[in-house]
Protein backbone atom coordinates (compact mmCIF):
# COMPACT_ATOMS: atom_id res chain seq x y z
CA UNK A 1 0.00 0.00 0.00
CA UNK A 2 1.41 3.44 -1.16
CA UNK A 3 -0.07 6.42 0.63
CA UNK A 4 1.78 8.97 -1.77
CA UNK A 5 2.32 6.97 -5.22
CA UNK A 6 -0.70 5.47 -6.31
CA UNK A 7 0.62 2.67 -8.43
CA UNK A 8 3.37 2.16 -7.05
CA UNK A 9 3.14 -2.00 -6.07
CA UNK A 10 5.04 -2.73 -2.52
CA UNK A 11 3.49 -5.40 -1.25
CA UNK A 12 5.42 -8.51 -1.96
CA UNK A 13 2.13 -10.40 -2.38
CA UNK A 14 0.22 -8.06 -4.53
CA UNK A 15 3.00 -7.98 -6.63
CA UNK A 16 3.05 -10.90 -7.56
CA UNK A 17 -1.34 -11.79 -7.51
CA UNK A 18 -0.95 -14.78 -5.29
CA UNK A 19 -4.19 -16.34 -4.66
CA UNK A 20 -5.99 -15.83 -1.43
CA UNK A 21 -5.62 -19.55 -0.59
CA UNK A 22 -1.80 -19.31 -0.54
CA UNK A 23 -1.45 -15.71 0.51
CA UNK A 24 -3.79 -16.75 3.90
CA UNK A 25 -1.01 -20.05 4.07
CA UNK A 26 1.46 -17.40 4.01
CA UNK A 27 -0.27 -15.55 6.56
CA UNK A 28 0.05 -18.82 8.74
CA UNK A 29 3.90 -19.59 7.16
CA UNK A 30 5.21 -16.08 8.51
CA UNK A 31 3.16 -16.31 11.84
CA UNK A 32 5.16 -19.65 12.24
CA UNK A 33 8.25 -18.36 10.95
CA UNK A 34 8.09 -15.17 13.49
CA UNK A 35 7.31 -17.50 16.62
CA UNK A 36 10.47 -19.78 15.99
CA UNK A 37 12.48 -16.68 15.69
CA UNK A 38 11.13 -15.31 18.97
CA UNK A 39 11.79 -18.89 20.65
CA UNK A 40 15.26 -18.11 18.54
CA UNK A 41 15.72 -15.12 20.53
CA UNK A 42 15.09 -16.69 24.05
CA UNK A 43 17.70 -18.90 23.10
CA UNK A 44 20.65 -16.58 22.27
CA UNK A 45 19.86 -15.15 25.44
CA UNK A 46 20.20 -18.35 27.48
CA UNK A 47 20.73 -16.97 30.96
CA UNK A 48 18.09 -13.96 30.93
CA UNK A 49 15.86 -16.62 29.92
CA UNK A 50 16.20 -19.17 32.11
CA UNK A 51 15.82 -16.94 35.04
CA UNK A 52 12.51 -15.61 33.53
CA UNK A 53 11.18 -18.79 33.35
CA UNK A 54 12.07 -20.09 36.37
CA UNK A 55 10.67 -17.34 37.75
CA UNK A 56 7.71 -17.83 36.30
CA UNK A 57 7.70 -21.84 36.99
CA UNK A 58 7.62 -21.33 40.61
CA UNK A 59 5.21 -18.45 40.59
CA UNK A 60 3.11 -20.24 38.49
CA UNK A 61 3.60 -23.85 40.73
CA UNK A 62 2.21 -22.22 43.60
CA UNK A 63 -1.49 -22.15 42.25
CA UNK A 64 -1.67 -25.20 40.51
CA UNK A 65 -0.07 -26.89 43.81
CA UNK A 66 -2.77 -24.84 46.28
CA UNK A 67 -5.41 -26.14 43.49
CA UNK A 68 -4.19 -29.66 43.73
CA UNK A 69 -4.92 -29.27 47.96
CA UNK A 70 -8.25 -27.82 47.22
CA UNK A 71 -9.29 -30.83 45.03
CA UNK A 72 -7.64 -33.59 47.21
CA UNK A 73 -8.94 -32.34 50.47
CA UNK A 74 -12.39 -32.21 48.69
CA UNK A 75 -11.70 -36.11 47.62
CA UNK A 76 -11.07 -36.44 51.28
CA UNK A 77 -14.16 -34.65 52.85
CA UNK A 78 -16.30 -36.52 50.07
CA UNK A 79 -15.61 -39.50 51.24
CA UNK A 80 -16.90 -38.86 54.51
CA UNK A 81 -20.93 -37.98 53.15
CA UNK A 82 -21.19 -41.27 54.69
CA UNK A 83 -20.21 -40.06 58.24
CA UNK A 84 -24.00 -38.72 57.61
CA UNK A 85 -25.25 -41.87 59.40
CA UNK A 86 -28.02 -41.61 61.95
CA UNK A 87 -27.69 -44.07 64.80
CA UNK A 88 -30.67 -44.56 66.64
CA UNK A 89 -29.87 -46.06 70.49
CA UNK A 90 -32.75 -48.34 71.39
CA UNK A 91 -34.52 -48.03 74.69
CA UNK A 92 -33.13 -50.14 77.55
CA UNK A 93 -35.47 -53.40 77.29
CA UNK A 94 -37.10 -53.08 74.28
CA UNK A 95 -37.68 -57.15 73.18
CA UNK A 96 -35.58 -58.23 70.07
CA UNK A 97 -38.73 -58.69 68.41
CA UNK A 98 -39.83 -54.97 68.34
CA UNK A 99 -36.35 -54.11 67.56
CA UNK A 100 -36.60 -56.16 64.87
CA UNK A 101 -39.96 -55.11 63.34
CA UNK A 102 -38.54 -51.46 64.02
CA UNK A 103 -35.82 -52.77 61.45
CA UNK A 104 -38.33 -53.97 59.29
CA UNK A 105 -40.35 -50.69 59.13
CA UNK A 106 -37.77 -48.87 58.83
CA UNK A 107 -36.07 -50.90 55.62
CA UNK A 108 -39.27 -49.92 54.03
CA UNK A 109 -38.87 -46.42 54.33
CA UNK A 110 -38.46 -44.27 51.15
CA UNK A 111 -35.67 -42.16 52.50
CA UNK A 112 -33.75 -44.84 53.96
CA UNK A 113 -31.41 -46.67 52.08
CA UNK A 114 -30.02 -49.23 54.54
CA UNK A 115 -30.50 -49.99 58.46
CA UNK A 116 -27.85 -52.20 59.99
CA UNK A 117 -28.85 -53.40 63.33
CA UNK A 118 -25.40 -53.71 66.34
CA UNK A 119 -26.93 -55.87 68.89
CA UNK A 120 -25.69 -55.20 72.61
CA UNK A 121 -23.46 -58.01 72.85
CA UNK A 122 -21.88 -57.39 68.84
CA UNK A 123 -21.20 -53.38 70.43
CA UNK A 124 -19.58 -55.12 73.54
CA UNK A 125 -17.39 -57.46 71.71
CA UNK A 126 -16.18 -54.97 68.99
CA UNK A 127 -15.76 -52.29 71.81
CA UNK A 128 -13.60 -54.73 74.36
CA UNK A 129 -11.52 -55.03 70.81
CA UNK A 130 -11.28 -52.03 69.74
CA UNK A 131 -10.25 -50.04 73.01
CA UNK A 132 -7.91 -52.21 74.14
CA UNK A 133 -10.28 -52.80 77.35
CA UNK A 134 -10.62 -56.18 77.26
CA UNK A 135 -10.04 -57.65 80.64
CA UNK A 136 -11.31 -54.67 82.31
CA UNK A 137 -14.64 -55.27 80.79
CA UNK A 138 -14.77 -58.84 82.22
CA UNK A 139 -15.54 -56.68 85.44
CA UNK A 140 -18.74 -55.94 84.24
CA UNK A 141 -21.74 -57.72 85.65
CA UNK A 142 -23.77 -56.77 82.83
CA UNK A 143 -23.70 -55.02 79.25
CA UNK A 144 -24.33 -51.48 79.21
CA UNK A 145 -24.25 -50.67 75.76
CA UNK A 146 -27.36 -50.39 74.34
CA UNK A 147 -28.76 -51.96 70.89
CA UNK A 148 -28.19 -49.56 67.98
CA UNK A 149 -29.52 -49.07 64.45
CA UNK A 150 -27.62 -47.50 62.12
CA UNK A 151 -29.63 -46.19 59.31
CA UNK A 152 -28.16 -44.35 56.36
CA UNK A 153 -30.67 -42.08 54.53
CA UNK A 154 -30.93 -41.74 50.66
CA UNK A 155 -30.32 -38.22 50.29
CA UNK A 156 -27.03 -37.63 52.71
CA UNK A 157 -27.32 -33.88 52.38
CA UNK A 158 -26.95 -32.36 55.98
CA UNK A 159 -30.74 -30.50 56.26
CA UNK A 160 -32.58 -33.86 54.86
CA UNK A 161 -30.52 -36.04 57.60
CA UNK A 162 -31.55 -33.91 60.18
CA UNK A 163 -35.12 -34.02 59.41
CA UNK A 164 -34.85 -37.44 59.23
CA UNK A 165 -33.75 -37.73 62.72
CA UNK A 166 -36.38 -35.40 63.94
CA UNK A 167 -39.00 -38.13 62.81
CA UNK A 168 -37.38 -41.22 63.64
CA UNK A 169 -36.27 -40.15 67.30
CA UNK A 170 -40.11 -40.07 67.61
CA UNK A 171 -40.30 -43.73 67.37
CA UNK A 172 -41.24 -44.93 70.63
CA UNK A 173 -38.28 -47.69 71.58
CA UNK A 174 -35.84 -45.19 70.35
CA UNK A 175 -33.99 -43.34 73.42
CA UNK A 176 -32.73 -41.25 71.34
CA UNK A 177 -31.08 -40.67 67.90
CA UNK A 178 -27.64 -39.07 67.27
CA UNK A 179 -26.56 -37.86 63.45
CA UNK A 180 -22.88 -36.26 63.63
CA UNK A 181 -23.13 -33.87 61.34
CA UNK A 182 -21.79 -30.93 62.60
CA UNK A 183 -18.32 -31.72 62.04
CA UNK A 184 -18.82 -32.43 58.02
CA UNK A 185 -20.47 -29.10 57.87
CA UNK A 186 -17.01 -27.64 59.62
CA UNK A 187 -15.18 -29.38 57.20
CA UNK A 188 -17.34 -28.49 54.28
CA UNK A 189 -17.43 -25.23 55.72
CA UNK A 190 -13.75 -25.20 56.17
CA UNK A 191 -12.84 -26.65 52.63
CA UNK A 192 -15.00 -23.80 51.01
CA UNK A 193 -12.57 -21.40 53.15
CA UNK A 194 -9.82 -23.07 51.97
CA UNK A 195 -10.63 -22.75 48.31
CA UNK A 196 -11.62 -18.88 48.67
CA UNK A 197 -7.86 -18.68 49.87
CA UNK A 198 -6.41 -20.78 47.17
CA UNK A 199 -8.21 -18.45 45.02
CA UNK A 200 -7.01 -15.10 46.17
CA UNK A 201 -3.44 -16.25 46.32
CA UNK A 202 -3.56 -17.23 42.81
CA UNK A 203 -5.09 -14.24 41.54
CA UNK A 204 -2.15 -12.31 43.30
CA UNK A 205 0.62 -15.38 41.50
CA UNK A 206 -1.15 -14.64 38.21
CA UNK A 207 -1.11 -11.21 38.47
CA UNK A 208 2.50 -11.32 39.46
CA UNK A 209 3.55 -13.44 36.63
CA UNK A 210 1.77 -11.15 34.21
CA UNK A 211 3.97 -8.37 35.62
CA UNK A 212 6.84 -9.82 35.88
CA UNK A 213 6.40 -11.15 31.54
CA UNK A 214 5.55 -7.35 31.14
CA UNK A 215 8.88 -6.17 32.93
CA UNK A 216 11.13 -9.13 31.10
CA UNK A 217 9.55 -7.52 27.66
CA UNK A 218 10.06 -4.16 28.97
CA UNK A 219 13.80 -4.93 28.95
CA UNK A 220 13.75 -6.39 26.02
CA UNK A 221 12.40 -3.67 24.26
CA UNK A 222 14.94 -1.32 25.95
CA UNK A 223 17.70 -3.59 24.75
CA UNK A 224 16.58 -3.39 21.13
CA UNK A 225 15.53 0.64 21.72
CA UNK A 226 18.40 1.20 18.13
CA UNK A 227 16.70 -1.61 16.13
CA UNK A 228 13.55 -0.54 16.97
CA UNK A 229 14.09 2.72 15.55
CA UNK A 230 15.40 1.54 12.50
CA UNK A 231 12.50 -0.40 11.73
CA UNK A 232 9.99 2.32 12.33
CA UNK A 233 12.38 4.49 10.00
CA UNK A 234 12.15 2.13 7.22
CA UNK A 235 8.47 1.48 7.14
CA UNK A 236 7.67 -0.87 9.94
CA UNK A 237 4.22 -1.05 11.59
CA UNK A 238 4.05 -0.99 14.97
CA UNK A 239 2.43 -4.21 14.66
CA UNK A 240 4.61 -5.67 12.84
CA UNK A 241 7.33 -4.61 15.51
CA UNK A 242 5.49 -6.01 18.67
CA UNK A 243 4.76 -9.16 16.98
CA UNK A 244 7.89 -10.92 17.94
CA UNK A 245 7.94 -9.49 21.31
CA UNK A 246 4.12 -10.93 22.11
CA UNK A 247 5.85 -14.60 20.33
CA UNK A 248 8.28 -14.05 23.03
CA UNK A 249 5.42 -13.94 25.73
CA UNK A 250 3.77 -16.83 24.55
CA UNK A 251 7.02 -18.60 24.53
CA UNK A 252 7.56 -17.29 28.38
CA UNK A 253 4.12 -18.76 29.15
CA UNK A 254 4.97 -22.17 27.61
CA UNK A 255 8.16 -22.65 29.11
CA UNK A 256 7.13 -21.23 32.74
CA UNK A 257 3.88 -23.68 32.39
CA UNK A 258 5.89 -26.43 31.36
CA UNK A 259 8.13 -25.74 34.18
CA UNK A 260 5.46 -25.53 36.94
CA UNK A 261 4.10 -29.12 35.36
CA UNK A 262 7.41 -30.57 36.14
CA UNK A 263 7.72 -28.85 39.84
CA UNK A 264 4.09 -30.24 40.77
CA UNK A 265 4.84 -33.86 39.12
CA UNK A 266 8.32 -34.15 41.05
CA UNK A 267 6.59 -32.89 44.09
CA UNK A 268 3.77 -34.94 43.95
CA UNK A 269 6.28 -37.90 43.19
CA UNK A 270 8.18 -36.90 46.47
CA UNK A 271 5.15 -36.49 48.76
CA UNK A 272 3.37 -39.82 47.29
CA UNK A 273 5.42 -42.12 50.05
CA UNK A 274 5.04 -40.13 52.83
CA UNK A 275 1.54 -39.98 52.02
CA UNK A 276 1.00 -43.35 51.40
CA UNK A 277 2.55 -44.10 55.41
CA UNK A 278 0.00 -41.53 56.68
CA UNK A 279 -3.21 -42.51 54.85
CA UNK A 280 -2.47 -46.40 55.19
CA UNK A 281 -2.19 -45.44 59.67
CA UNK A 282 -6.09 -44.21 58.95
CA UNK A 283 -7.06 -47.34 57.37
CA UNK A 284 -8.28 -45.01 54.32
CA UNK A 285 -8.73 -46.00 50.75
CA UNK A 286 -6.82 -42.27 49.76
CA UNK A 287 -4.63 -41.58 47.12
CA UNK A 288 -3.07 -38.53 46.00
CA UNK A 289 -4.47 -37.19 42.84
CA UNK A 290 -2.15 -35.76 39.97
CA UNK A 291 -2.94 -32.64 37.39
CA UNK A 292 -5.41 -34.36 34.85
CA UNK A 293 -4.90 -34.08 31.17
CA UNK A 294 -7.44 -30.94 30.53
CA UNK A 295 -5.65 -29.61 34.34
CA UNK A 296 -2.44 -29.90 32.54
CA UNK A 297 -3.96 -28.04 29.52
CA UNK A 298 -5.61 -25.50 30.91
CA UNK A 299 -2.39 -24.43 33.12
CA UNK A 300 -0.60 -24.27 30.13
CA UNK A 301 -3.26 -22.21 28.31
CA UNK A 302 -3.65 -19.80 31.31
CA UNK A 303 0.54 -19.57 31.36
CA UNK A 304 0.45 -18.57 27.53
CA UNK A 305 -2.62 -15.97 28.04
CA UNK A 306 -0.43 -14.48 30.63
CA UNK A 307 2.33 -14.58 29.03
CA UNK A 308 0.47 -13.04 25.66
CA UNK A 309 -1.48 -10.70 28.07
CA UNK A 310 1.51 -9.42 29.78
CA UNK A 311 3.90 -8.57 26.15
CA UNK A 312 0.57 -6.92 25.12
CA UNK A 313 0.51 -4.56 28.38
CA UNK A 314 4.19 -4.14 28.17
CA UNK A 315 4.57 -3.63 24.12
CA UNK A 316 1.44 -1.56 23.96
CA UNK A 317 3.07 1.19 26.16
CA UNK A 318 6.91 1.11 25.55
CA UNK A 319 6.83 0.41 21.41
CA UNK A 320 4.85 3.79 20.30
CA UNK A 321 7.10 5.85 22.65
CA UNK A 322 10.37 4.70 20.78
CA UNK A 323 10.15 6.94 17.82
CA UNK A 324 13.57 7.88 15.83
CA UNK A 325 15.00 10.78 16.66
CA UNK A 326 16.74 11.59 13.40
CA UNK A 327 17.97 10.37 9.98
CA UNK B 1 8.00 15.28 -6.36
CA UNK B 2 9.33 16.90 -3.36
CA UNK B 3 7.75 20.64 -1.96
CA UNK B 4 8.07 22.95 1.09
CA UNK B 5 6.02 25.04 1.19
CA UNK B 6 7.05 28.56 3.46
CA UNK B 7 7.91 25.92 5.83
CA UNK B 8 8.91 27.14 9.74
CA UNK B 9 10.13 24.80 12.74
CA UNK B 10 10.48 26.21 15.67
CA UNK B 11 11.41 23.96 18.52
CA UNK B 12 10.56 24.28 22.04
CA UNK B 13 12.14 27.09 23.85
CA UNK B 14 11.99 29.30 20.99
CA UNK B 15 14.82 27.82 18.71
CA UNK B 16 14.03 28.16 14.85
CA UNK B 17 15.34 25.87 13.20
CA UNK B 18 13.50 26.37 9.85
CA UNK B 19 12.89 29.91 8.71
CA UNK B 20 9.90 30.04 5.73
CA UNK B 21 12.09 27.65 3.22
CA UNK B 22 10.78 26.59 -0.21
CA UNK B 23 11.80 24.78 -2.49
CA UNK B 24 11.12 22.14 -5.06
CA UNK B 25 12.78 19.15 -6.15
CA UNK B 26 11.09 17.35 -9.33
CA UNK B 27 10.73 13.93 -9.93
CA UNK B 28 14.11 12.19 -10.76
CA UNK B 29 16.02 15.60 -9.81
CA UNK B 30 19.18 15.24 -8.02
CA UNK B 31 20.11 17.64 -5.65
CA UNK B 32 22.38 18.62 -2.77
CA UNK B 33 21.57 20.47 0.52
CA UNK B 34 24.26 22.25 2.54
CA UNK B 35 24.88 24.35 5.35
CA UNK B 36 27.02 24.06 8.63
CA UNK B 37 26.10 21.90 11.39
CA UNK B 38 23.15 23.60 13.15
CA UNK B 39 21.51 25.07 10.14
CA UNK B 40 18.95 23.19 9.79
CA UNK B 41 19.77 20.25 7.38
CA UNK B 42 18.67 17.56 9.65
CA UNK B 43 15.41 18.78 10.64
CA UNK B 44 14.83 19.77 6.87
CA UNK B 45 15.48 15.74 6.12
CA UNK B 46 13.10 15.07 9.79
CA UNK B 47 9.69 16.99 8.26
CA UNK B 48 10.54 14.51 5.38
CA UNK B 49 10.80 11.19 6.98
CA UNK B 50 7.88 12.50 9.27
CA UNK B 51 9.88 12.60 12.51
CA UNK B 52 9.18 15.89 13.16
CA UNK B 53 5.91 18.20 12.16
CA UNK B 54 6.72 21.75 10.49
CA UNK B 55 5.43 24.62 13.07
CA UNK B 56 4.13 26.54 9.95
CA UNK B 57 3.96 25.72 6.41
CA UNK B 58 3.41 22.87 4.03
CA UNK B 59 5.91 19.53 3.27
CA UNK B 60 4.09 17.96 -0.28
CA UNK B 61 5.45 14.72 -1.54
CA UNK B 62 3.88 14.30 -5.11
CA UNK B 63 1.31 16.62 -4.12
CA UNK B 64 0.22 14.61 -0.71
CA UNK B 65 0.38 16.86 1.94
CA UNK B 66 1.93 15.50 4.57
CA UNK B 67 0.24 16.84 7.35
CA UNK B 68 -2.53 14.96 6.50
CA UNK B 69 -0.95 11.66 7.25
CA UNK B 70 -1.90 10.91 10.69
CA UNK B 71 0.69 9.02 12.98
CA UNK B 72 -0.82 4.88 11.80
CA UNK B 73 0.12 5.83 8.55
CA UNK B 74 3.47 7.27 8.64
CA UNK B 75 5.35 3.97 8.40
CA UNK B 76 3.68 3.42 4.90
CA UNK B 77 4.82 6.85 3.67
CA UNK B 78 8.23 6.17 5.16
CA UNK B 79 8.57 3.11 2.78
CA UNK B 80 8.11 5.26 -0.36
CA UNK B 81 11.38 7.35 0.98
CA UNK B 82 14.43 5.57 1.17
CA UNK B 83 16.82 6.99 4.06
CA UNK B 84 20.43 6.60 3.92
CA UNK B 85 22.07 7.82 7.30
CA UNK B 86 25.09 9.16 8.46
CA UNK B 87 26.05 6.17 11.35
CA UNK B 88 24.45 3.72 8.63
CA UNK B 89 22.01 2.54 11.73
CA UNK B 90 22.36 -0.76 10.34
CA UNK B 91 21.30 -3.89 12.90
CA UNK B 92 25.13 -4.97 13.95
CA UNK B 93 23.72 -8.89 15.04
CA UNK B 94 22.15 -9.68 11.63
CA UNK B 95 24.29 -10.14 8.01
CA UNK B 96 24.45 -8.44 5.43
CA UNK B 97 21.14 -9.94 3.55
CA UNK B 98 19.36 -9.52 6.36
CA UNK B 99 19.65 -5.77 6.87
CA UNK B 100 19.56 -4.99 3.25
CA UNK B 101 15.92 -7.53 3.63
CA UNK B 102 14.31 -5.85 6.26
CA UNK B 103 12.35 -3.25 4.16
CA UNK B 104 11.25 -6.17 2.06
CA UNK B 105 10.26 -8.37 4.71
CA UNK B 106 8.46 -5.34 6.19
CA UNK B 107 6.76 -4.90 3.12
CA UNK B 108 5.73 -8.85 2.95
CA UNK B 109 8.17 -9.78 0.25
CA UNK B 110 9.04 -13.75 0.84
CA UNK B 111 11.33 -16.38 -0.82
CA UNK B 112 12.72 -16.12 -4.17
CA UNK B 113 11.54 -12.48 -4.81
CA UNK B 114 12.93 -11.22 -1.80
CA UNK B 115 16.42 -12.87 -2.27
CA UNK B 116 16.48 -11.37 -6.14
CA UNK B 117 15.67 -8.19 -4.84
CA UNK B 118 18.05 -7.93 -1.81
CA UNK B 119 21.12 -9.34 -4.99
CA UNK B 120 20.09 -7.08 -7.29
CA UNK B 121 20.52 -4.08 -4.51
CA UNK B 122 23.86 -5.05 -3.18
CA UNK B 123 25.32 -5.87 -6.67
CA UNK B 124 24.79 -2.32 -7.33
CA UNK B 125 26.47 -0.91 -4.54
CA UNK B 126 28.80 -3.73 -5.34
CA UNK B 127 28.43 -5.80 -2.31
CA UNK B 128 27.01 -8.85 -3.55
CA UNK B 129 30.35 -10.56 -2.04
CA UNK B 130 29.70 -9.69 1.23
CA UNK B 131 25.99 -11.22 1.49
CA UNK B 132 26.78 -13.44 4.68
CA UNK B 133 29.32 -11.24 6.61
CA UNK B 134 28.32 -9.65 9.77
CA UNK B 135 27.92 -5.20 9.57
CA UNK B 136 31.10 -4.78 11.88
CA UNK B 137 33.18 -6.90 9.75
CA UNK B 138 33.15 -4.66 6.96
CA UNK B 139 34.83 -1.29 6.59
CA UNK B 140 33.08 2.02 6.94
CA UNK B 141 32.58 2.37 3.47
CA UNK B 142 31.00 -0.89 3.15
CA UNK B 143 28.59 0.01 6.01
CA UNK B 144 27.93 2.83 4.20
CA UNK B 145 26.91 0.82 1.00
CA UNK B 146 24.93 -1.59 2.83
CA UNK B 147 22.44 0.81 4.13
CA UNK B 148 22.45 2.54 0.54
CA UNK B 149 21.49 -1.10 -0.81
CA UNK B 150 18.96 -1.04 2.22
CA UNK B 151 17.16 1.98 1.52
CA UNK B 152 16.69 0.93 -2.24
CA UNK B 153 16.15 -2.33 -1.88
CA UNK B 154 12.32 -1.52 -2.13
CA UNK B 155 12.91 0.77 -4.62
CA UNK B 156 11.63 4.20 -3.84
CA UNK B 157 10.84 7.24 -5.47
CA UNK B 158 12.62 9.36 -3.22
CA UNK B 159 15.83 8.39 -1.62
CA UNK B 160 17.14 10.70 1.41
CA UNK B 161 20.73 10.95 2.69
CA UNK B 162 21.98 12.52 5.50
CA UNK B 163 25.81 13.02 5.75
CA UNK B 164 26.10 9.26 3.60
CA UNK B 165 30.12 10.34 3.20
CA UNK B 166 30.88 12.35 6.63
CA UNK B 167 32.97 10.15 7.52
CA UNK B 168 34.98 8.43 4.69
CA UNK B 169 37.54 9.56 2.84
CA UNK B 170 37.67 11.04 -0.20
CA UNK B 171 37.90 8.26 -3.02
CA UNK B 172 35.27 6.58 -1.03
CA UNK B 173 32.84 9.69 -0.92
CA UNK B 174 33.21 9.62 -4.91
CA UNK B 175 32.30 6.36 -4.89
CA UNK B 176 29.30 6.99 -2.39
CA UNK B 177 28.16 9.72 -5.20
CA UNK B 178 28.53 7.74 -7.77
CA UNK B 179 26.06 5.44 -6.38
CA UNK B 180 23.55 7.94 -5.82
CA UNK B 181 24.15 9.46 -9.66
CA UNK B 182 23.49 5.97 -11.00
CA UNK B 183 20.10 5.74 -9.17
CA UNK B 184 19.33 9.25 -10.27
CA UNK B 185 20.09 8.04 -13.95
CA UNK B 186 17.38 5.70 -13.62
CA UNK B 187 14.66 8.25 -12.43
CA UNK B 188 15.16 8.35 -8.78
CA UNK B 189 14.96 11.91 -7.28
CA UNK B 190 17.95 12.28 -4.87
CA UNK B 191 18.37 14.92 -2.18
CA UNK B 192 21.54 15.09 -0.26
CA UNK B 193 22.52 16.65 3.01
CA UNK B 194 26.06 16.77 3.31
CA UNK B 195 28.94 19.53 4.30
CA UNK B 196 31.50 18.59 2.07
CA UNK B 197 31.89 21.05 -0.16
CA UNK B 198 34.54 20.34 -2.35
CA UNK B 199 32.84 17.01 -3.40
CA UNK B 200 29.55 18.77 -3.95
CA UNK B 201 31.04 21.66 -5.92
CA UNK B 202 32.55 18.82 -8.35
CA UNK B 203 29.24 16.79 -8.91
CA UNK B 204 27.40 19.99 -10.53
CA UNK B 205 24.48 19.63 -9.68
CA UNK B 206 21.52 21.42 -7.83
CA UNK B 207 22.41 23.12 -4.33
CA UNK B 208 20.12 24.52 -1.78
CA UNK B 209 22.23 25.93 1.06
CA UNK B 210 20.68 26.48 4.74
CA UNK B 211 22.34 29.17 6.73
CA UNK B 212 20.69 29.33 10.00
CA UNK B 213 17.82 28.00 9.41
CA UNK B 214 17.22 30.14 6.12
CA UNK B 215 17.76 29.40 2.18
CA UNK B 216 20.14 31.43 1.31
CA UNK B 217 21.37 29.84 -2.08
CA UNK B 218 19.42 27.78 -4.56
CA UNK B 219 21.56 27.05 -7.63
CA UNK B 220 24.63 25.68 -9.02
CA UNK B 221 27.22 26.25 -5.93
CA UNK B 222 31.19 27.80 -7.11
CA UNK B 223 33.64 26.05 -4.52
CA UNK B 224 35.76 29.30 -4.99
CA UNK B 225 33.26 31.86 -3.58
CA UNK B 226 32.32 30.13 -0.47
CA UNK B 227 28.84 31.58 0.41
CA UNK B 228 28.91 30.72 4.06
Amino acid sequence: MSILFSGRVTSGASARKIGLARRFVMFWVNHLRQALFSLGELWRTPSASFLTIGVLGVSLTLPATLHLLVKNVQQVSDSFTQAAEISLFIRDGSTPTQISSLQKILQADNDIARVTHISKQQALSEFATVSGFGAALNYLHDNPLPDVLLVLPKNTSADSARQLLARLSKERIVEFGKLDIDWLTRLDAIVSLLRQAVLVIAVLLLGAVLLIIGNTIRLSIMNKKDEIEVMKLVGATDAFIQRPFLYSGIWYGVFGGLLAFLIVEAMLWWLQGAIVSVTSLYGSEFSLMALSVSEFFSLMLLAMLLGLSGSYLSVRRHISAIEPTGP
Amino acid sequence: MLEFDQVSKSYPGGFVALDRVSFKLEKGEMAFLTGHSGAGKSTLLKLISLIERPSVGRVLINDVDLSRIRRPHIPYVRRDIGIIFQNHRLLMNHTVFDNVALPLVIEGFSGKDMVKRVHAALDKVGLLDKVRCLPHTLSGGEQQRVGIARAVVNKPPLLLADEPTGNLDPDLSKDIMRVFEAFNQVGVSVLVATHDLGLVARMKYRTLTLKQGRMINDGLLQYQEDPL
